[in-house]
This record gives C-alpha cells, structure tokens and sequence, in this order.
C-alpha cells in the first residue's frame, strides 16, 4: 500500500515538528536543570557559610583570649548551642584543646571538606567541614560535623520534584491547549455551522481564520463554506423556480376560466384550449429541461460538431418560424470550425439564443453568426440589432423566468430559454455571456475545440 | 408503399386511465387498427405473449405491473416492438426505457397524429426488415451510391459520407420522392426512437446537404417537409 506524502501545507508537518521538538525540549531540560540543581543544592547555601564562618571567629577569638583553656570554655559552651562532633584544631592537625583527638577521629581529620567543596547527597553521614579561622587562617581551624539543617536533602527532593514533574506537567498541559487551539477549535466552528444549517440558516460562513488556513482544516473549512454556498443557492434557485413556475402556469389557466365562463362557440373554444394546452406543455418541458440541466453535475457526453452545418440546421427551422429569408441570418466561419460540444443541447442552447434574437430584431434587421480561433476554444458570438438590454440586466437576462420590459407572457418566450442554453453550455464545458454593442446585444459562446475530420 | 393496407395491423395497449384508455381505443380504431385495450399490467403480459400483436402500446405507470418489468420480462420471450408512453418526461427515464429494450418513448402529453407517426413508422421498419434486400438500381439518377464505400459518387467526386450519413442517404434515395417521418428514419437509420430534442437527425441532413453541394450535385436535394418529414426530391432551384 502506497500513501501520497502529505503535502507542503499538510497538518502532519505541523504536529509532528511541534512533538518532537516538545519530546527534545524536556529531555534537555530534564537533564540540563537536574544537573545545574545538583550542583546548585550540592554546595552550602551561604547562610550556613557564614553561620560556620561566624563560629570559626568564636573559635579563633576563644584561642587568642584564652588559649587552650579559652577554647575549652568556648567548646563547651559551644555544645549546649550545637549538636554533634566539633573541634578546634592547629595547622598541624593537633587538637588545640585538652581534649586529645582519638584514632578515630585523627583518621577522619585526613578526609575534612572544605567551605566551598560539593556535598554527596547520597552519603547520608554527615561530612567534616574544615573552616579555617577567619582572620588568620595559618592559626588553625575549627572542624565541625556539618548540623542536620545544613545538609542538602530536604531542597533536593523539593527540586528534583519540580524538575521531572511539575515543569514537564506544566509544560504537556501548555502543548495540550496548543494543540486543542490549533485542532478542536475549528472542528467546533464546523459543528457550530452545521448547527446552524440544521436551524436552516444557511447564510452562515466560516469565519475567515478558518477558512484562509494552508493546512487540511482549512481545506476543510472551505469546503464546508462552498458546500453551504452551493446548498444555499440552490434552495433559493428550486424555492424561486416554484414561484416563478406557479405564477406562469397562472397565465393560461387565468385565460382558461375566462373561456371557461364566455359563451364562445365550440371551435372558438376548442381553438384557445390547445393554444393554450401548447403553451403550458411548452412552460412544463423547459422547466423539466431546466430542472434536468441544473441538477446535472457531471460534464455531458461530447462529440465534434461543425458550426456551420449546426448553423444551417438552426437556421432553416429559424426560417420556417420567422419567415426571414437565409441573408438575413449570415454565418461569417468556415468549414473548419469545429467544437467539442453536446450535439442536442447546444442545438438547443443556441436554436434559444437565435429565436430570443430574431425575436427582438426590428424589421429588416440581421442576425449574425462570427467567431475565431482562441487557443484551445472556439469563441462564437452571435450578433443582432435588436437595441441591446440595460447594462445592469447583461447578466440577470440568463436567470430563469426573467422578462425584460416588452414581452408578454406566453409571448413565444417564458424567459426560460438563455438560462437552459447558459445551463447547458456550462455541462459541456463552455461558457455563455453577454455584451452590448452599438446596434444590439451580442452574446458570447466559448467551447473547447475539435480538429475538423480528416477527408 | 403501405404495408398496412393488406390487412389491418394489431395493437395492444396497456393503459390504466379510463380516459385515456378509451380516447385511445376509438381513436386507433378509427385509424384502422385492430385494438385490444387492457388496463393491468400482469393482464397485457399475458395477452402479449399468448396473442399475435403487430406493436405493443403500453404506459410505465400501471396497476398490477409497472410498464418497465412488464417489457422486461417481455423481452425475455418476445421482440415484438413495445412503445412506451410515460408521463415521466426526464431524460433519465427515457434512457432507462431504451436500455430495456423499447422502441420508442413517447412523453405524455402527445396527439393522436404523433402516436399514429411512431406506429406507421415501426410497422414500416418491421415490413422493410422482412422483405429481401433489393438492390437498387437508379439508372436515372447521376449519384452512384456505393454499398461497400459507404459513400456517394458524383461524376469522379466522392462526397465522404460517414456510415449514418450513407444509410440515410440510401433509405431517402429508395424512397425517392416520397415524404418520410422523422420517427421512421430514427427507426430505420439510427435504429432508436424519436424525440423533440434529439437533433441527430437534422444534423447529418444538414451534413449530407452540405456535401452534395460541395461535389456540385444539385439534381436533387434533401427537402424538409414541414411538421411531416424529409424528402429526397428534385430541386426547384434549377
């Protein structure tokens, strides 16, 4: 099984950069902090310093005062204060007192530590500290079992309690509102939307922090956003067609009643209903047409087409409705021209656009076929001379059941014809607009090429 | 050329409004079919395997049987050729009414002429597939049509018909001067049914007029008959 790498955007680089970066951070500061602590807490703090320091001037002053009987006194005074070994001894390692050092403690004078010597925390017997007298340190010193309070231990568990639990904790707890911030949230602005469309408003977008996001989420997001867009346009497309359908089917079926209740003749009669049975068959079969075209997704099947002989074929069902003769509606391209195109729905598409602009022609006016080659598309327009619409209705004249000023209902048109032919340029591939120009309304076909058969 | 004539044609017609039915009964009659109307669907299977019909007229909407499995299980035995007339007008469902093998889809609503179009037109279809090939030879006309180039010749020019084009050439040209209906031609040249937005047709006429003028043939030419059909006739141009 083989998988896409994720791309250049893609969540994965995200996560995975931030975890193991996270992973290294609290291994080097585990292991960094956990030995800047050791040494830190290994040494005396400076109060126990100068509390030693602070004896060690007791001493020296008991020893200039009064000698070995000054440092006597001031040893036993010096018991009742502090618990524990303690002895004030010469530059040669001699107890300075009267008592005598035994063996034992002669031997443990040859390991003293120093003020400023690291202290083992894993030794738990408390260490010998040589201090030197302060004001002359030839003199001697005093040597005294470090006190119980001074011994690094009950910090050490303290730190070492802070440095691999609390940090890391503090820390995965930061990453986790990270990573909640960077994932949940917009997964909660997604439920938060399609809350909304459950409520039926589909109105309701991302906000703009989500969707313009590089990663998967955004793409998400935007999905989301053209998924609501496409929802909601079509709502309001189906909820607008029923509208417009029911209103045009009110047209005939107004008439119906009226000849209905007027004492027409039979054949009178017999006459309005099929002109007006023709009509509402007409207004249904667009509409299923245009219903059909619109809920089409997929492209249509294709095939090559010539334009010319489409033209020719147009035309002669255009003149047999109209009565104008072939020079009136010229076709400017050549044999060469050949699209791609869905043979049955651009002959409708563009048998609408011809009979809309025939339609609005004035008298003696022409309708033209032109076009020319633009790279891979053919691009057609078709002209007339029928005055043009009002700039702001170019577009709203492709939008179903839309009558510009003039024509009546059931006046050979139900506004339905350009929105099926923009409908089905669209499946195929092609597109549909229009222009004004000096004389009429031009309106634009672009479809994808085809080579002309090989004869 | 009218193979009804003889003897009239049978026809059975599933239909289950009693409007309708009845409108199409008198009707068809009236056109000089024999009509045996049944208003079920599992009723008009049985009819049309057991009887001999000419064509089978029979809506999709139906009591008892729906039209597509009765036409299915239909198919099974039988080819007789099947009309379907549905209300259901999407593209969709005429498609799936061709694949099970109707021969033609007629959308509800349609007039008496149209229906009686699309059944003249199988039951030409049927008589001309019965009878002999039979070649043709048009000593009077200069446009040598030839059967294994599939294309027409106009003194040295050939006129690069394609296949479809070729056939329907040869079937106007069979039958010269005489005025054939789209659904026919759909039936005979493109061997599917007719309908209002297929413009398959139109356009490999408007192709063969094009190419006959481009070799300079204009003895005759293909006219359109308006609300009738195509005919192969003599210009009146010249």
């Amino acid at each position: 099984m083989r998988s896409k790498l994720p791309g250049k955007h893609s969540l994965f680089w995200k996560l995975a950069c931030l975890l193991v970066a996270f992973c290294l951070l609290m291994i080097w500061l585990s292991w960094s902090w956990g030995r800047y602590m050791d040494k830190r807490t290994g040494y005396l703090t400076d109060e126990a310093k100068s509390t030693l320091i602070g004896y060690a001037g007791e001493a020296e002053q008991a020893w200039n005062c009064g000698q070995q009987t000054g440092v006597d006194q001031w040893l036993q005074a010096f018991g009742k204060t502090e618990r524990g070994w303690v002895g004030v001894l010469g530059p040669d390692l001699q107890s300075l007192s009267s008592y005598p050092l035994r063996d034992q403690e002669a031997q443990r004078m040859t390991f003293l530590r120093g003020l400023d010597w690291p202290i083992s925390h894993i030794n738990r017997v408390r260490p010998w500290i040589k201090v030197p007298f302060p004001k002359d340190p030839s003199a001697g010193y005093l040597v005294i079992e470090l006190p119980q309070r001074y011994m690094p231990g009950l910090s050490q568990l303290i730190w070492r309690f802070l440095i691999n639990g609390v940090i890391p904790g503090v820390f995965t707890l930061l990453l986790c509102v990270g990573l909640y911030r960077l994932l949940i949230v917009p997964l909660n602005q997604l439920r938060e939307q399609a809350n909304a469309w459950r409520a039926d408003q589909l109105g309701v977008r991302l906000s703009s922090q989500t969707t313009s996001r590089q990663d998967e989420l955004g793409e998400l997001g935007r999905a989301f956003d053209q998924m609501s867009e496409r929802l909601q346009t079509t709502v309001n497309q189906q909820q607008q067609l029923l509208r417009d359908l029911s209103h045009e089917l009110r047209t005939p079926l107004s008439r119906l009643r009226v000849a209905c209740d007027s004492e027409q003749g039979v054949e009178a009669l017999r006459e309005r209903l099929s002109r007006e049975v023709d009509g509402m068959q007409r207004l249904v079969e667009d509409t299923l047409q245009l219903a059909w075209l619109d809920a089409e997704r997929g492209p249509l099947p294709v095939e090559d087409i010539q334009i010319q002989a489409l033209w020719e074929m147009l035309t002669e069902n255009a003149r047999f409705e109209s009565g104008w003769p072939q020079a009136r509606l010229p076709c400017n391209l050549d044999a060469n021209c050949w699209v791609k195109g869905h043979l049955n729905s651009l002959a409708q598409a563009l048998e609408n656009i011809l009979r809309n602009a025939i339609r609005h022609s004035p008298a003696e006016g022409t309708v033209s076929l032109n076009g020319q080659r633009e790279g891979d598309e053919w691009h057609l327009w078709l002209d007339d001379q029928g005055g043009g619409v009002a700039p702001e209705a170019l577009e709203r004249i492709f939008a179903p059941f839309t009558r510009l000023d003039g024509s009546r209902p059931g006046d050979g048109g139900f506004g339905l014809g350009l929105s099926i032919a923009r409908n089905a340029l669209r499946l195929q591939g092609g597109r549909l607009w229009a222009q004004n120009t000096e004389h009429g309304l031009r309106v634009h076909l672009r479809l994808p090429i085809a080579d002309p058969p090989h004869l | 050329m009218n193979p009804v004539a003889v003897q009239p044609s049978r026809l059975l017609a599933i239909e289950d409004d009693p409007v309708l039915g009845t409108y199409l009964h008198e009707q068809l009659v009236r056109c000089g079919f024999e009509v045996v109307w049944c208003q079920n669907g599992q009723e008009g299977l049985n009819r049309a395997r057991d009887e001999h019909f000419d064509v089978v007229l029979m809506d999709i909407l139906l009591p008892g049987m729906n039209g597509l499995q009765v036409l299915t299980q239909l198919r099974q035995t039988h080819a007789l050729p099947v009309i379907l007339m549905s209300a259901l007008g999407a593209e969709a469902d005429r498609i799936s009414g061709f694949q099970l093998g109707a021969d033609d889809y007629l959308p509800k609503p349609f007039s008496m002429a149209e229906l009686r179009v699309r059944i003249q037109a199988i039951l030409r279809r049927v008589a001309l597939d019965r009878m002999p090939p039979q070649a043709t030879v048009l000593a009077e006309s200069a446009l040598v049509l030839d059967e294994d180039a599939a294309d027409a010749r106009y003194g040295q020019q050939w006129a690069g018909l394609t296949r479809s084009e070729y056939r329907l050439l040869d079937t106007l040209q069979r039958n010269a001067d005489e005025v054939l209906s789209k659904p026919f031609l759909y039936q005979q040249v493109l061997q599917r049914g007719y309908s209002a937005h297929d413009r398959s047709l139109d356009m490999h006429i408007s192709q063969i007029r094009r190419k006959l003028k481009a070799i300079g043939y204009h003895e005759r030419e293909v006219r359109t008959v308006w609300g009738k059909g195509y005919v192969l006739s003599a210009s009146d141009a010249l």
